[in-house]
């Protein structure tokens, strides 16, 4: 793809797993960035297989017009036999399955813009908040602050690498610039991604899961001259839902109806309206329940 | 189980629903109050819209102000204040309009503005 001088977009990783269709989920958030967002610049990294299978079910005109560029990349198996996640479909469904997000780390190299968004798949863009990002002084953003959508629901785990540990960043959605600080925050994390077991004796988080939040965690922490908290937030809070959650309907394309897990009677639901505020899903199952309901209202 | 206690389960539901919906209409009300100008964030709330026209008044025309990075932003501060007025009204107007609804909604599927088939 051609560069553009100031160019402004947004990329995405789609790995397929053997139940969860990344690529659909990918396709559908990027008709939501145009759609809420108004920007053009989609790139979606992937692999054959992903392409194949939203080629098969989703067809190639949708995905032409929903991405305007498609990186494939050959995926590293052994990684990927490595790294196995727990996914749940709320607390009545649990599955070990491959999670692959060893590549995001080539945001930096992989993105054609001058300014990039690296969004995750589910997090699905329902408002034109992020466009507050666009020509900011600060170079590097995200998150450390979030909010769990039900409000009286609290997961301390979420906000540091371990109990006494440094505070865990969201690599769920970045902005970064391609400057040279920028390029030398991403050969931080991938140099944490390559001496993984090094940076998990020091930084101590628990668990075998490399986790991108960990790698940008310790990323931002060395950056910023091993001060905490020292990269800039973007200018949102980042809302989040359990994978404990359910999606109830897709109301249209700025509303979700959720389904979510009462905190003392697991398998128990209230319902929520999520509207004009951008969410992150991590049931993505049940994003793929209503992905045609979502395609019909942004397509 | 007893009428008594169906009903007062129900409620409990209704106010734990109600409470998550207008703590949701606070997080967008919040989110739109959010201002983006010449690579800055500002929060648009009364302080700074008090402030703004307190320059004004004062003659100012360009100014330095801190935005919610700390990071000193140079406005046009006529130009801001009114963007930043109007913004506040539009964005409150419809918190009003969209609290006073769930205010009055009795039932989990008015405050989701369901039908009662839940669809």
């Amino acid at each position: 793809m051609k560069k553009e001088s100031k160019s402004r977009g947004v990329i995405m990783f789609a790995h397929n797993n053997t139940e969860i269709d990344y690529f659909r989920l990918a396709v559908v958030n990027a008709l939501l960035v145009q759609k809420n967002l108004g920007i053009k610049n989609v790139t979606v990294v992937t692999d054959p297989h992903s392409l194949k299978q939203g080629e098969k079910t989703l067809g190639k005109r949708l995905i032409k017009k929903a991405i305007n560029n498609i990186i494939v990349i050959e995926k590293d198996k052994k990684f990927k036999q490595k790294n196995i996640r727990l996914y749940k479909d709320t607390s009545h469904k649990v599955e070990r399955l491959p999670f692959y997000n060893v590549n995001r780390c080539d945001a930096y190299n992989l993105s054609p813009y001058d300014e990039t968004l690296l969004i995750d798949v589910d997090y699905l863009i329902l408002s034109d908040t992020l466009n507050h990002c666009w020509g900011h002084n600060n170079e590097l953003m995200m998150n450390w602050k979030y909010q769990d959508i039900m409000y009286e629901r609290k997961d301390p785990s979420l906000s540091r690498l371990y109990d006494m540990g440094i505070t865990m960043y969201w690599a769920t959605v970045v902005y970064f610039k391609k400057t040279p600080y920028v390029e030398s925050f991403f050969n931080i994390v991938k140099h944490v991604k390559n001496n993984t077991q090094y940076y998990k004796d020091l930084y101590k988080w628990q668990g075998t899961l490399y986790r991108n939040d960990y790698s940008f965690s310790i990323a931002a922490h060395m950056m910023s001259g091993f001060v905490d908290k020292g990269i800039p937030q973007l200018p949102t809070t980042l809302y989040k839902s359990f994978d404990t959650d359910d999606i109830h309907s897709a109301v249209d394309e700025n509303t979700i109806v959720m389904y979510l897990e009462k905190p003392r009677s697991p398998g128990d639901f209230m319902l929520t309206k999520w509207a004009g505020v951008d969410l992150h899903i991590m049931n993505k199952w049940a994003i793929n329940r209503v992905s045609n309901n979502l395609l019909e209202y942004v397509k | 189980m007893s009428t008594r206690l169906t009903k007062a389960l129900e409620f409990a539901n209704y106010r734990v629903t109600l409470n998550n919906q207008q703590a949701q209409l606070k997080a967008k009300t919040q989110s739109l109050l959010s201002y983006s100008i010449n690579g800055g964030t500002f929060t648009i709330d009364i302080p700074l819209i008090t402030f703004c026209k307190q320059l004004l008044d004062e003659g100012q025309s360009e100014v330095v102000l801190l935005d919610i990075h700390n990071n000193p932003i140079k406005v046009e501060i006529e130009k801001f204040y009114d963007e930043i007025q109007s913004r506040y009204f539009e964005v409150t107007n419809d918190y009003y309009a969209e609290y006073e609804k769930l205010r009055k909604a009795r039932k989990v599927h008015k405050v989701l503005d369901l039908n009662e088939e839940g669809k």
